[in-house]
């Protein structure tokens, strides 16, 4: 199987031989325990993303206006977001190999750097105003959409490519 | 017929079959599942924290219960469908796991909540449905979150026991 970047092999010999990958590794049902934490964080973001953005589109929970709801759901946000990178840094530390070989993994990677950085500067204005010309806001809420299932889908497909 | 002849006669018909052949197909089902995990369980989550009094109290009950029934029937319905996909791709091995069985009894308990609430206090909704709700709905809602979460690590736990 041909990689990405075959270079980075030592790298993620490395993350096999942490304590921390060891410790997940070898301790009966931490990663199913620390997988629940990672899906349940994504529910929680995903679902934030998904009310926002639709609703920029009239989709939804329309007794709010956007920046209501974009500044109600923000602190989901901010607070799945770590918990999806810890628990998601703790799980890839238990089995880097398997990340190594896989196509998705460095997919996810890639899209979950835009998305952060697309959730901080494009997307968080949204809690300010939608004063942005609609075709842009709805292009923008369809990029926003698009980048975190694109991250999710990536990511349940690390065990099989 | 037992539980055990059903699942049997399942797993022999070409459809469970033709799941458990195909390379594509269950990955597919189970990032689908994954998906609308958000739409399902992130809008429940907030209807219950509603319930608990912990989230948008100024919106009475009604409206926050009219703005996401959408959602977390639309998500649950998915669940559901990709839900036997997975079901029914290895029906004896999910007859036999504990966890599997745990989070059949789990699904009917959140089911249970939600139709004894909807047949008695959801009826009488104009008596609480302004600001912090009685303990009976509290309770519901409080109920309604943990077996949900508990749902999920369930779901995560199939794949591991």
């Amino acid at each position: 199987m041909i990689n990405f970047w075959p270079g980075s092999r030592p790298f993620f010999e490395w993350c096999e031989r942490t304590a921390i990958g060891m410790a997940v590794r070898d301790t009966i049902w931490a990663f199913p325990f620390i997988e629940t934490f990672h899906l349940l964080a994504l529910a929680a973001l995903l679902g934030s993303i998904l009310l926002i953005n639709l609703r920029v589109f009239g989709i939804g929970m329309r007794q709010f206006s956007v920046p209501q709801l974009a500044r109600m759901l923000e602190p989901w946000i901010l607070v799945s977001i770590p918990v999806l990178l810890v628990s998601g840094i703790l799980m890839a530390l238990s089995e880097p190999i398997k990340c190594f070989e896989s196509y998705s993994f460095p997919i996810k990677m890639l899209f979950l750097g835009i998305a952060i950085v697309y959730h901080f500067t494009v997307q968080r204005k949204l809690r300010i105003s939608e004063d942005a010309p609609p075709i842009r806001g709805k292009l923008g809420a369809t990029l926003g959409i698009s980048l975190w299932a694109i991250v999710s889908v990536a990511g349940r497909g690390i065990p099989y490519i | 017929m037992s539980f055990l002849n059903f699942f049997q006669w399942l797993e022999a018909t070409p459809w469970s079959i033709a799941m458990r052949e195909s390379e594509w197909i269950f990955p597919f089902v189970e990032t689908i599942h994954v998906l609308a995990l958000a739409v399902m369980l992130f809008p429940t989550a907030l209807m219950d924290l509603r319930l608990l009094g912990l989230m948008m109290r100024r919106e009475s009950v009604s409206s926050v219960r009219n703005q996401l029934m959408p959602w977390i029937w639309t998500g649950f319905g998915t669940m559901i469908v990709s839900g036997v996909f997975v079901l029914s791709s290895h029906p004896v091995k999910y007859y036999n796991s504990p966890f599997a069985r745990a989070k059949a009894v789990l699904l009917v308990l959140a089911g249970l909540n939600a139709m004894i609430f909807e047949l008695t206090a959801g009826r009488k909704v104009a008596a609480w449905d302004q600001g912090p709700p009685p303990f009976r709905i509290r309770l519901t809602g409080g109920i309604s979150l943990l077996v949900w979460i508990a749902v999920v690590a369930m779901g995560r736990a199939i794949a591991y026991g």
